[in-house]
């Protein structure tokens, strides 16, 4: 905000400068991050057609460059069906709330240096609480269709997004008790210098597979896309939605996506931090830079997930949940606090490393019983 | 800012008033979280951020999901059997209650100190540090009772569902 108000200050009236101030963040954001989701949807037909050993759209446009574009009025000039005995307020409101939480969260991610649309004092917390609000749009869609498979996929999302709440949150202390502060800036202030990003301890490594893996449940993502498995529900909250509505969804799930990842970003990959984010005229453009390269790791981490893993069945995904990460979290918490008490560094890596290791071969050896058997058949010898 | 209260309060009282007097059981939740949210935006308003986010998060995220899982589990999931008056029969008891709770807060609420201090989230980090701090120090007996009861009643679901799966 700082860089805004000084490019403005004294150059138009007070009252003008105020609402540009208070306006041109929002607009910036909301215009940079739906450029982005409409080029995330690009990418990742490109990406799963290499997968798959094919090409992906490449009619529209120069490589297929004006695909979004083609499927946005596609959708919108499509008719917008609504069941007769649907709850025609709810089934309105629920992809209008599915979009809202993704783009609040926005409100508290640092872009870039000295760029964050609000400072709250208490960033990470406000992110972590708008984001669980999306259950409730994913509820309501199921539920106003009046469908049995939407009201499964959407009791399915509601256990799911429930359940990976609670490790991603236990995840989430690590970074506070690390950087001291709820405050986004503050996070990412915290990661300063040479390995300074909280991703290269082992609580921040830990930390950062399971925050990126409840993030892509909470999301639901494709390993974890049960909520709309198209192979058993048919497209489960969503079935009864088309034209926009429909877009709007796909629109909340992708920002959704991409705002986890700006938070991922910043809690575990230094944020804005980088080489050349503090020079004097240049840094906020090198430190945008910084973020949105990152960011772009996280996403192709994301569609390549989706391209190479298959979807994990119900009870697999709720015992991964409660009984590996959230363990794993916990312990976590606690090799982070032999960090923090450690006489010096090597200590510290030493301790929190050997309980972490630990932990996980203990929570894999448990858990490993629950594997089927080997499949006999009767009649084949 | 008297603009954002009044809008706010309209908001949360309507809200409430929806909650009580709607029919159908899973608009009554959605009307309740409207309520939530409202009384979020109030904390936000008052500078007093932590509220304001613990509320959306345990409110919202916890207690009307918890509503949400038990609707779920009931028969009635799509909430229109039941044929309850909007308000039920004794509504005049339940206004009664209401009021009386109402006007001892209010006069216990005038009386306290902390009126004076108002706004008090106004202190930049401090809030969060403060309440930390106290929670560890003056307050850490009430904390560590309810942190063992939580327990117990975790290991207590387990044990319950435990159960369930060795009788099929």
């Amino acid at each position: 905000m700082d860089a805004i108000h000084q490019l403005i200050n004294g150059k138009m009236p007070e009252w003008l400068g105020l609402a540009v101030e208070i306006l041109m963040p929002i607009v910036i954001v909301l215009g940079v991050f739906l450029t982005i989701f409409a080029l995330l949807t690009w990418v990742e037909r490109k990406a799963l057609g290499r997968i798959q050993n094919r090409r992906g759209p490449n009619r529209v446009g120069p490589v297929g460059l004006f695909q979004p574009v083609a499927d946005g009025l596609k959708l919108l000039t499509k008719e917008d069906i609504v069941p007769a005995a649907a709850d025609k307020v709810v089934h309105f409101l629920a992809p209008v709330l599915t979009v809202v939480p993704a783009f609040m969260v926005l409100a508290v991610v640092p872009v870039a240096k000295g760029f964050i649309p609000v400072d709250l004092n208490i960033g990470v917390l406000f992110a972590l609480a708008v984001s669980t609000a999306s259950v409730l749009a994913l509820f309501m869609a199921g539920w106003a269709s009046r469908n049995k498979f939407s009201l499964l996929g959407a009791m399915r999302g509601v256990a799911q997004v429930v359940s990976y709440e609670v490790p991603m949150v236990m995840a989430a202390v690590v970074v506070l008790m690390a950087a001291g502060s709820l405050s986004s800036v503050g996070i990412v202030e915290a990661q300063r210098g040479f390995g300074g990003w909280f991703v290269c301890k082992p609580w921040g490594l830990v930390g950062f597979v399971i925050f990126q893996l409840c993030a892509m449940a909470e999301v639901a993502r494709t390993p974890f896309d049960l909520p709309e498995a198209e192979s058993e529900i048919v497209a489960g909250y969503h079935t009864e939605y088309s034209g926009f509505k429909f877009a709007l969804f796909q629109m909340g799930e992708y920002v959704a996506a991409i705002t986890m990842g700006g938070i991922t970003v910043t809690m575990f990959l230094g944020g804005y931090l980088g080489p050349g984010s503090d020079l004097p005229k240049i840094g906020w453009l090198v430190s945008a830079g910084w973020f949105f390269a990152k960011l772009g790791v996280i996403v192709v981490i994301n569609i390549w997930a989706r391209g190479t893993w298959p979807r994990v069945r119900v009870d697999q995904l709720l015992g991964f949940a409660w009984k590996i990460l959230l363990p794993l979290s916990l312990v976590n918490i606690v090799a982070m606090a032999a960090w923090h008490f450690a006489p010096n560094k090597l200590v510290g890596w030493g301790a929190s490393a050997v309980v972490l290791a630990v932990a996980l071969v203990v929570l894999v050896k448990i858990n490993a019983g629950q594997s089927f058997e080997k499949r006999s058949y009767r009649f084949i010898s | 800012m008297n603009f954002v209260f009044l809008t706010l309060s309209a908001i949360t009282v309507l809200g409430a008033l929806l909650a009580v007097t709607l029919r159908n059981l899973v608009h009554c939740l959605l009307a309740l979280v409207l309520f939530f949210l409202g009384i979020a935006g109030h904390f936000f308003l008052m500078r007093a951020d932590f509220l304001g986010a613990v509320q959306i998060l345990i409110y919202i995220g916890a207690v009307a999901v918890l509503i949400l899982f038990a609707i779920m589990l009931t028969r009635n999931i799509s909430g229109t059997e039941g044929g309850r008056g909007s308000l039920g029969g004794a509504w005049w008891f339940g206004v009664a209650i209401a009021a009386t709770l109402a006007g001892a807060m209010c006069v216990f609420v005038r009386r306290s100190e902390l009126v004076s201090k108002l706004p008090y989230g106004a202190t930049e980090e401090g809030v969060v540090k403060e309440i930390g701090k106290l929670l560890v120090s003056d307050w850490v007996v009430p904390l560590e009772i309810m942190a063992v009861l939580l327990t117990a009643a975790l290991i207590g679901a387990v044990v319950i569902a435990l159960e369930e799966e060795k009788k099929r």
